[in-house]
């Protein structure tokens, strides 16, 4: 049974308008949504639905062009940039389609990132690094570059590089889509364990409907819209 | 909350150099080569203009300051007898100033000109009177080491006897336009103070080479006693020289003695060797331009490669700058490791240019090469040194530029949407 605790992020009302030339496209058209904290949620769609302007905007690295996005108690909207940077480096953690791990960088080194971005000292940004490594079973591959890594990899050093910060929310947009099925679920397994075991609220969008059955929470958002949003669990 | 620390800002910097090797690589060299090419020239300069100081305070005899009657340098020539120091005056500035620290030797001094003679012609002269003993000291640090062993100066050498006031030392170009010979005799042609004619025998002692295709037809050193006699000026100067013990010590004494000198009640000037010596300011004026020509030149080579290297390093990382500031990098970390990285290229260039430049100039040092200056009537070694001053100079305004030229392309790509930079291609 999951335990649901009060919201984390509150969004209301959010609108995302793009311009493409003259013309303007509404991404998002009125979104109001509330993530708990605990929750394992996939937001799911069809292509050009608004699953990623929606999660960059749950990520605090894009604006709504109107409504209110509130994140564990705090208005967004009142943070300058480099107060918003801070906010998001402490609460915030992100697992990308790509992986994005620094290429010079060893797993180790890019698990350690986030803390020493935060100005953690070496030898606990180390200390942490290697138990978040451990907690996603990388721990022999520390030393090694991101190229001498398989796709699953990968994932999982990004994984832990989110968690490393002990994030209030972890987000994942298109997390399994440049892996293979059995890649694609072991790192949802792997999201779903530290959901479980370390409390931690994840958010990921998908288009893989095999993965659904993993979450305790979908939404199907379909031309910026909500169409349901179903708890599972 | 703290920003990224600035030894973790190095560590991601020198990965990210070694990123793009070839292309850090082609900057570096770009970087090294400019810096190797100035810091050469520079030490070029350095051994040049040191020769000149040289030849100007001790192969002159210039010395490092000069004290004249006020008034001599500009109306001298025309009233001698008004502006010359009287005996007096040079006992007295001469006891004076004994003591001074850093005053190695204070010498009365003694020009005059006239028709040299070798009965059949007669040629211009201009000589110098000077102190056979002060002639011996001022030649003393004349050459450095490298240069006596050269054997090259071994014709700039002069000499002059206490005990025979009457043996001259005429220049080389003199000497054969009067076919005299060492040991040889000739008349000496001047107008006294008072303007009668005064007319004296002397023997050629050496002939030496001025090192002044102007001066090296018509320039004697004789001896002070034989200068006041052919002047009628027993115990005068037209100016006492004094020698120090560093160069460096010019300035400040020439302020110490010029106040000492006024509170004694003296109507003296004093100038200093830089001021007396024009060929020196000359040569310096030149080579100085061509420095800061050289440097305009490498210092716009360095800014373009390195805003061009960074320019393509900043369009290639879009993606990964927008992974460091989704995971909480600042706008300001960005431009701080795009500008530490672009400063750790610029000064490894200058580390190795330095490296290079030390390797030519070895080679060039104990190459013996040997050129005959523009106005010289002699050869002279190419040397370098090792300027260290202006390479310091160097190296540091290198590292700011370099740093400086990242900070467009840094800024620009710190201040990209993170959602653009996250899905650039």
């Amino acid at each position: 049974m999951i335990e649901i605790h009060q919201p984390i992020l509150k969004l209301r009302n959010i609108k995302r308008r793009f311009m493409l030339g003259e013309t303007s496209i509404d991404a998002l058209n009125s979104v109001s949504l509330d993530i708990h904290e605990g929750e394992f949620l996939a937001v799911w769609g069809p292509s050009g639905s608004g699953k990623s302007t929606l999660m960059n905007i749950i990520g605090l690295i894009d604006n709504p062009t109107e409504g209110e996005v509130i994140f564990d108690g705090q208005d967004i909207h009142l943070l300058n940039d480099d107060a918003l940077t801070n906010f998001r480096s402490e609460k915030i953690g992100f697992v990308f389609q790509n992986f994005n791990l620094v290429p010079v960088l060893s797993a180790l080194e890019n698990v350690m990132l986030p803390l020493q971005i935060q100005g953690v000292v070496e030898e606990l940004a180390r200390g942490r690094a290697i138990a978040a490594l451990v907690d996603v079973g990388l721990e022999r591959f520390k030393n090694s570059l991101p190229d001498k890594l398989s796709g699953g990899q990968r994932q999982r050093v990004a994984i832990a590089r989110a968690l490393v910060v002990n994030p209030k929310l972890v987000i994942a947009d298109e997390p399994t889509a440049n892996l293979d099925s059995d890649n694609s679920s072991m790192v949802v397994e792997l999201m779903r364990e530290m959901n479980r075991v370390r409390k931690v609220t994840f958010v990921f969008t998908t288009h893989d409907t095999r993965l659904l059955d993993h979450v305790d929470r979908k939404i199907l958002l379909r031309d910026g819209n909500i169409i349901s949003d179903e708890v599972t669990a | 909350m703290k920003n990224i620390s600035l030894k973790n800002t190095f560590k991601l910097a020198l990965r990210g150099l070694l990123r793009n090797r070839r292309r850090s690589m082609m900057t570096m060299l770009a970087i090294a080569l400019g810096f190797s090419a100035i810091a050469l020239f520079a030490g070029y300069t350095h051994y040049v203009y040191s020769g000149l100081s040289r030849q100007s305070i001790h192969g002159e005899m210039i010395g490092h300051l000069s004290i004249s009657k006020r008034g001599m340098s500009m109306q001298g020539k025309l009233d001698p007898e008004r502006y010359m120091l009287t005996a007096k005056n040079v006992d007295s500035i001469t006891k004076l100033l004994s003591n001074e620290p850093h005053i190695k030797m204070i010498t009365p001094r003694l020009a005059l000109s006239g028709m040299a003679s070798n009965g059949r012609a007669s040629t211009i002269f201009i000589a110098e009177g000077i102190e056979p003993k002060a002639m011996a000291q001022f030649q003393e640090d004349f050459l450095t080491d490298r240069e006596k062993a050269s054997g090259l100066y071994e014709d700039s050498k002069k000499k002059l006897d206490a005990a025979h006031p009457e043996i001259v030392e005429l220049s080389q170009g003199l000497v054969e336009m009067l076919h005299l010979k060492v040991g040889g005799q000739a008349t000496m042609l001047v107008s006294t103070l008072s303007g009668q004619a005064n007319a004296l025998d002397i023997t050629v002692g050496h002939s030496f080479n001025t090192g002044n295709a102007n001066t090296n037809d018509k320039f004697a050193f004789i001896s002070l006693a034989l200068a006041r006699t052919l002047l009628d000026a027993e115990g005068r100067a037209d100016r006492l020289t004094i020698l120090l013990d560093d160069v460096d010590n010019t300035e400040l004494m020439r302020t110490h003695l010029q106040e000492k000198l006024n509170k004694s009640g003296f109507d003296v000037e004093i100038q200093t060797w830089q001021e007396l010596s024009s060929f020196y300011n000359q040569v310096q004026s030149m080579f100085d331009m061509i420095f800061g020509f050289i440097f305009s030149i490498v210092l716009t080579v360095v800014i373009m490669s390195v805003a061009n290297s960074m320019g393509m390093t900043v369009i290639e990382r879009t993606r990964e700058i927008g992974t460091l500031r989704a995971i909480g990098l600042k706008r300001s970390g960005v431009v701080r490791l795009f500008t530490v990285e672009s400063m750790l290229l610029t000064m490894l260039g200058c580390v190795v240019g330095l490296l290079i430049m030390l390797g030519v100039r070895w080679g060039v040092n104990v190459a013996d090469i040997t050129y005959v200056p523009p106005n010289s009537s002699g050869k002279t070694a190419l040397m370098v040194d090792l300027d260290l001053g202006r390479v310091m100079f160097t190296f540091l305004l290198m590292a700011v530029v370099g740093t400086l030229a990242a900070y467009m392309p840094a800024r620009r790509a710190a201040k990209k949407d993170i959602i653009d930079a996250l899905g650039h291609v």
